[in-house]
């Protein structure tokens, strides 16, 4: 004779009250985190809006003027136009290098190759170095007159190149060196490289598929959703990239490298104009928005396998 | 078990709220010391402190961090804590600090900072803080809002050329060339005018093959030595314009000159060095201090100021060095500038900061720094009497006694003008201006003259900005 428990009913209440007790564990433990995202994120990104209404210096009492900064911006800002060009001409130069470099290097990296723990420590460590250190050894290697590179280029017979000085070359110049610093798209590369199932590959080896047609019908589609997770990653980090304008350029040469992050700090750190930065920020964050926006409808569906209409 | 599971998430929950709570109810940043602590006066009887912020390497962090530990000890009513901040970051720092309402009691204040500042009633009012019987600040390095006061600048720097006695004696020497003509005149009397410092700086820029830049078949890719590198930060290339009869600005600061033929000239002649006579490096941030710029021991002359015989010629060089008066365009010329020394309005103990300050600026007591060669007296006395003048420039980093004495000393005193942001308000955002205007310029891409004209509306919404 089975026991079976009284009623069902007393049974349901029991897992309700459980369930219950479990929910409300679960919210106190998430109190603290919601509170400290609220304290960081959620109320200064409100402040931000509320902020570009005002014109703020910091010193003394703010003054509502409405959109007057928004109309300033698209107006009259000396950098506005070239920094919205720039920053999206950097992102996808950046996105597009990081990605192709650190899938080729993450391919070798996944192969049976002597020393290979050494390998994946040297991609690895740029992605781990300090950012201002890497940006001033980078600055001297691209110097113009003393720099390593134009050093051997002279030694090359080659013509000393401007790189970072030069308009037309700072963004690629600047594009390296996050190419370089991708080392943590190449682990991530390597870790769903190696989730690839192993009998699709056969199997595309027993249909006679050669060794480009097996990566790119077997491995891209495999590992396409940690593509897609890579370069919105990557879209959004260079997007919001400063760095190289703080510690190499300044936002020059001819506003070359004036990133809307560079311009949102000057204004609001250097310049003390913090509404007005306010508004720039406020403008940056749809930018930031639209992006990710398009990277969701136009790839997303696909990388998730979701492309076909039912 | 699962009762003890819920209580520790409950404590722990409650713990990490705690936490989170407790820090950010704090007043004070972390990691820096803050406004003046204690509601303690010294008049009580009572020992009151007060902070002080300044930027400067460990070097010069040191030496004021002594001076303020020997006026400690001189008395016993107020004590000075010194507050390192990075200089690249002062600023934004102070900025920050401005606006969270924790600004130290004095500090050492951006020259461009000053009358921004004192416009927004943040600077202490400080007139009355000498005596009119005392000696006080020369005029040329006290700031003036509306022709008071607001600030005494805590050195006297004036800029001159610098170059490296042991590769012009190299390159002399290469060339067949007697040296003392190649050197730069210490005495503003004998000083180059233009046209004869850029033939000069020719004249020592070599290529690989050993030929200068005046010969036809000069190598201008293959540069081995420059003749000159001119410090291109916007708030130097001023002197250039006053020195050509123009300026940023007129006289009194009432007017904007900046696109003015006289100064446009003035600055394409700077640019020319690099874009036609191929004697100085390209202008680039990376080059611009004297440390790389002479440091790098491929250029003969240099321009920037005098603070680098305490910050880099004197303690790190390894050459031997020199120094001599710019070159002129139709006026000799050099400018001045100094960071000043504020008592900030927040201050809770205004008496005593002005106390310490005061007690700062007295020469004796910054002596290590004016020992080193890092500051220049304020005091006009130290100019004009020989024993002060010997005391203070008879010291080790220093070059040749004479050579100083008239390349700095007598230059600083007959031949300086105030920098712009001494009595114009906002100059850092003009200068913000400048410095992109001058970017097309420097690549050769458009000349002054146009760079400048196409920014002017720039340049006129930031020098109006600070009326």
């Amino acid at each position: 004779m089975i026991d079976l428990p009284k009623t069902n009913t007393e049974s349901i209440i029991k897992k309700k009250r459980y369930r219950n007790k479990e929910s409300l564990t679960a919210f106190l433990c998430l109190i603290p985190v919601f509170m400290g995202l609220s304290i960081i994120s959620y109320i200064p990104t409100i402040a931000v809006f509320v902020l570009s209404m005002f014109d703020w210096n910091g010193l003394t009492a703010p003054k509502f003027v409405a959109l007057d900064n928004f109309v300033r911006i698209f107006s009259r800002d000396m950098y506005f136009y070239d920094s919205v060009r720039v920053t999206i001409v950097y992102a996808f130069i950046a996105v597009a290098g990081s990605l192709l470099y650190s899938l080729i290097i993450a391919l070798f990296l996944n192969r049976k190759i002597p020393a290979r723990p050494f390998w994946r420590a040297i991609f690895f460590i740029p992605y781990m170095l300090p950012a201002a250190g890497v940006f001033t050894a980078w600055r001297w290697l691209y110097e113009v007159n003393y720099g390593l590179f134009n050093y051997a280029f002279r030694i090359l017979g080659l013509p000393p190149q401007q790189f970072v000085q030069s308009p037309a070359q700072v963004l690629p110049s600047l594009a390296l060196i996050a190419v370089w610093c991708s080392g943590n798209l190449i682990v991530i590369f390597v870790a769903s490289l190696q989730n690839v199932a192993r009998v699709y590959m056969e199997a595309a080896e027993i249909d006679g598929a050669n060794a480009w047609q097996r990566f790119w019908n077997v491995t891209i589609p495999c590992i396409s959703p940690i593509i897609f997770y890579n370069m919105l990653m990557a879209l959004i980090s260079n997007l919001q990239v400063i760095t190289p304008a703080l510690a190499m350029t300044n936002g020059g040469p001819q506003n070359g490298s004036m990133f809307m992050s560079y311009i949102i700090y000057m204004y609001g750190f250097q310049k003390n104009r913090l509404g007005y930065a306010s508004a720039y920020a406020v403008i940056f964050f749809m930018i930031v928005g639209i992006f990710t926006a398009i990277l969701f409808k136009t790839f997303g569906s696909q990388f998730f396998g979701g492309g076909e209409k039912k | 078990m699962k009762n003890h599971k819920r209580i520790w998430s409950l404590v722990l929950t409650i713990m990490l709220a705690t936490g989170i709570l407790a820090g950010c109810g704090s007043d004070s940043p972390t990691g820096s010391s803050t406004a003046s602590s204690g509601e303690a006066s010294s008049e009580s009887g009572e020992r009151v402190t007060i902070t002080y912020s300044q930027w400067g390497n460990d070097t010069e962090t040191a030496a004021t961090k002594a001076v303020a530990e020997k006026f400690n000890a001189s008395q016993d009513r107020i004590t000075v804590e010194i507050m390192q901040i990075d200089h690249e970051s002062y600023i934004s720092k102070l900025n920050t600090m401005a606006t969270a309402n924790e600004l130290p009691d004095t500090g050492i204040m951006s020259e461009a900072g000053v009358l921004t500042f004192a416009t927004n009633g943040m600077l202490y009012d400080i007139s009355q803080m000498y005596d009119s019987d005392e000696s006080k600040p020369l005029d040329s390095i006290t700031f003036k809002y509306d022709g008071t006061p607001v600030a005494y600048s805590a050195a006297n720097e004036i800029l001159a050329i610098w170059y490296n006695i042991d590769l012009l004696n190299e390159v002399c020497a290469q060339q067949g060339l007697n040296v003392t003509e190649f050197t730069p005149p210490a005495d503003a009397g004998g000083a180059w005018d233009w046209d004869t410092f850029v033939n000069i700086a020719k004249t020592l820029t070599l290529d690989v093959n050993g030929k200068n830049a005046n010969d036809p078949d000069f190598d201008k890719n293959n540069i081995v030595t420059y003749g000159c590198s001119i410090n291109t930060l916007p708030w130097q290339l001023e002197v250039w314009p006053l020195s050509n009869g123009g300026g940023f600005y007129s006289a009194d600061g009432s007017e904007m000159t900046v696109n003015s033929p006289e100064t446009a000239d003035a600055l394409q002649r700077i640019a020319d060095l690099y874009l036609v006579h191929n004697c100085s490096p390209q202008p680039s941030s990376t080059t611009i201090a004297l440390s790389t710029s002479l440091g790098s021991e491929k250029i003969v002359m240099a321009t920037d100021g005098a603070w680098n015989v305490g910050t880099y010629l004197g303690p790190d060089a390894n050459f031997e060095y020199g120094v001599g008066v710019l070159p002129y365009m139709k006026e000799k010329v050099t400018i001045c500038t100094g960071g000043p020394n504020v008592v900030f309005a927040t201050t809770k103990h205004p008496e005593e900061a002005m106390e310490w300050l005061k007690w700062y600026a007295q020469e004796e007591n910054s002596w290590d720094l004016i020992e080193a060669g890092t500051w220049m007296p304020i005091l006009e006395s130290w100019y004009t009497e020989d024993e002060k003048i010997n005391k203070w420039i008879d010291n080790p980093y220093f070059p040749e006694h004479d050579m100083y004495k008239s390349a700095v000393v007598d230059y600083a005193r007959e031949y300086s003008k105030s920098t712009s942001w001494y009595y114009v308000n906002a100059t850092d955002v003009f200068n913000s201006v400048l410095d992109t205007a001058m970017s097309f310029a420097w690549t050769g891409d458009m000349t002054v003259q146009e760079a400048l004209d196409k920014y002017i509306p720039e340049f006129e919404d930031a020098y109006n900005s600070g009326k």
